[in-house]
């Protein structure tokens, strides 16, 4: 797990929101950045999430699996955070789908559209 | 004179079959003039008396002689006085015995005279009759052999299937020639309730009807097992066992025993010393080795049982012996390189048959004289129906964590330069592809970079085929079925999407494993109008 090719910046947009902007890849190199990511918007007291997938070249299964693990975080918080996204392509909003993630994590074509919700 | 000469005949063109030999007791004192008794005299070859008449051919006086010889002692007690040899270019063929003159006299000068002319014409006669007396002993015995072999043929022949099982998606063909002396060779198929198939070839040692019995016994123990066990080693076992005490000395059979489900193509054999059949799959021609004694040797013996996955357009070659052993004029063999070769060359299938035995006929000649039966069981799982597919890339790619993608990336690029497949539906083969990739780097390979990921990426006007292969010979161990709620309340890890996701992606899922390789088929069906056509 040596090679992460995914870059993060976590943006606070302010309101108890912080964007987590991720170009690259989604994989299981991704781990440490992304829990990184989470930790430093959770430091800013970010309650919801918005994940922008935008950048996004490729996520695979295990990438998913990030995603549920973040998931299991931000539920666990006290107090209990919102998870959101936007930027997604057809194709990984599809997965989404399928896996069922679209009903845990809130899916938006835009961050306005998000930050409007 | 008469009965001397019938005393002749007789021991000339020798007793009725079964008749026992001269009897050696001593015949009953002679009266003067009646007539002797008929002797059977044999003349043992050491017997002197063989070699003074061949040295004399003129009436000889067996009073006169005195030596020490059983047939001289048999002569007189018979009462023989004159005995004529016939001598035939040097070799002494048989005699002409008279008793005493009807007149009580000595015979004449006269009378030898006369004797010895007999003799001299009678011998060369008698010859020619003992040689053609002789054609026909062996004419007989001809006709005996050939009625042997025509049992021998006929018990092997009507106990050959007479038709071949018709199986959906597979072809079946079978090849027999019996050689001149019809050898034990068989081939059988057997139809099980639940719709498996058994094939068997075998081979008895020896030849004639002896080895036709033992053929059509060995036949009726593999039916009768074929119906008690599923498994192939089970079936040579019991079959060994039945046959070990009953097989007649020196000889024993050689037999290949393997069931195929043909709705899976799953292929389970045993064998019984028998040459070892050959697998054609695209890759290449395998033997498919499994180890145990031909049956009849040696008492409880047990048979190795292995597996082979035919996949589509697979054949297999049953054969016997007849195939590889043929000789051409150089004495040099047929042999297993040259069959090897012969089967790579061809796509298998019926038409195998008629290419193999060409092959052979180029190889031996046209005066070959076939040593050995000949038996061919062809079996070939047709190539799925719109398998047009055309290979577009082949390639390999180390197990290092992170290739996936890039082995994703260059089937998309194979794939966009050659067939017209909507982006989305693309995208859709490229995550599967990445997670086949990744599953047989992780679990095939345990990323040992050294063992590379192997690729064919081939298509039709309708379908898209990507195969991965790694040398796992694993299948992958089948994950829960990934529920997000069970994921979110710990239940299940948070991983484990990857199956899911390439069930989900493709049109198609096939997965193959044969113990080497295992490999994961993704297909992709190509719409007819690309264009206009929303992906679901």
């Amino acid at each position: 797990m040596s090679k992460p090719n995914l870059r993060l910046s976590v943006r606070p947009l302010g309101g108890g929101c912080c964007a987590i902007d991720l170009f690259g890849e989604v994989t299981a190199f991704a781990e440490n950045s992304l829990m990184d990511a989470y930790t430093q918007a959770t430091g800013a007291g970010a309650t919801t999430l918005l994940l922008n997938f935008s950048g996004l070249e490729y996520m695979n299964s295990s990438g998913i699996g990030l995603l549920v693990t973040l998931l299991i975080r931000a539920n666990r918080h006290t107090p209990r955070q919102r998870l959101l996204a936007v930027g997604l392509s057809e194709h990984y909003r599809q997965i989404f789908e399928l896996t069922r993630l679209n009903e845990a994590i809130g899916i938006y074509a835009t961050e306005a559209e998000a930050l409007a919700a | 004179m008469s009965v001397w000469l019938n005393s002749l005949w007789k021991k000339l063109f020798g007793p009725p079959a079964g008749s026992a030999p001269a009897d050696p007791a001593p015949a009953p004192p002679v009266e003067a003039g009646a007539s002797p008794a008929i002797l059977d005299l044999d003349i043992a070859p050491h017997d002197p008396l063989a070699a003074y008449f061949q040295s004399a051919p003129h009436p000889v006086e067996i009073d006169k002689l005195n030596f020490d010889s059983p047939a001289l002692r048999q002569l007189k007690a018979n009462g023989t006085r004159l005995v004529v040899p016939l001598v035939s270019q040097g070799e002494l063929i048989g005699l002409i015995n008279l008793g005493p003159r009807r007149s009580e006299q000595d015979y004449s000068a006269d009378d030898r005279g006369l004797l010895s002319n007999l003799a001299t014409q009678a011998a060369p006669a008698v010859r020619v009759a003992q040689l053609v007396r002789q054609q026909q002993l062996e004419a007989q015995e001809r006709e005996r052999m050939e009625q042997e072999l025509r049992v021998a043929r006929l018990i092997q022949q009507t106990l050959l299937p007479r038709e071949l099982p018709q199986l959906a998606g597979w072809n079946l063909s079978a090849y027999y020639q019996p050689a001149r002396a019809v050898g034990g060779d068989f081939y059988d198929f057997i139809r099980l309730e639940d719709g498996r198939l058994v094939l068997i070839i075998g081979d008895v040692t020896d030849k004639g009807v002896p080895a036709a019995l033992v053929m059509a016994t060995t036949r009726s123990i593999l039916r009768s097992g074929a119906q008690r066990w599923a498994s192939p080693g089970q079936v040579l076992q019991y079959a060994n066992d039945m046959l070990v005490g009953d097989i007649p000395p020196k000889m024993f059979v050689t037999c290949l025993y393997a069931l195929l489900d043909p709705a899976s193509g799953n292929l389970v054999y045993a064998n019984a010393g028998h040459d070892l059949p050959y697998r054609r799959h695209r890759d290449g021609v395998a033997e498919m080795r499994a180890i145990g004694m031909p049956l009849g040797l040696l008492p409880g013996m047990v048979y190795d049982e292995q597996t082979v996955q035919l996949e589509p357009g697979d054949s297999v070659l049953l054969y016997s012996d007849g195939l590889v052993e043929a000789h051409n004029p150089q004495r040099e063999m047929f042999g297993f390189p040259r069959l090897q070769a012969c089967l790579t060359q061809h796509p298998g299938g019926a038409g195998l048959v008629d290419y193999l035995l060409a092959e052979r006929a180029g190889f031996v000649g046209p005066d070959w004289d076939q040593e050995d039966d000949t038996a061919l069981v062809i079996l070939q799982r047709e190539a799925a129906a719109d398998d047009g597919l055309r290979p577009l890339a082949s390639f390999d790619w180390p197990s290092e964590p992170g290739n996936e993608r890039l082995a994703m990336e260059k089937v998309a690029a194979v794939v966009r330069a050659a067939v017209d497949l909507p982006p989305a539906r693309l995208e859709r083969l490229k995550t599967a592809v990445a997670e086949a990739t990744m599953n047989a780097m992780e679990h095939g390979h345990k990323y040992q970079p050294e063992l590379t990921v192997h690729f064919e990426v081939r298509a039709s006007a309708t379908r898209l085929a990507v195969q991965i292969t790694d040398h796992g010979g694993q299948p992958m161990p089948r994950a829960q079925t990934p529920d997000l709620d069970a994921k979110l309340a710990g239940q299940q890890s948070p991983r484990g999407w990857g199956l899911f996701l390439i069930e989900k992606m493709v049109d198609e899922l096939n997965v193959t494993t044969d113990g080497q390789h295992h490999t994961v088929e993704l297909v992709m069906h190509i719409p007819e109008a690309a264009h206009g056509h929303q992906d679901a």
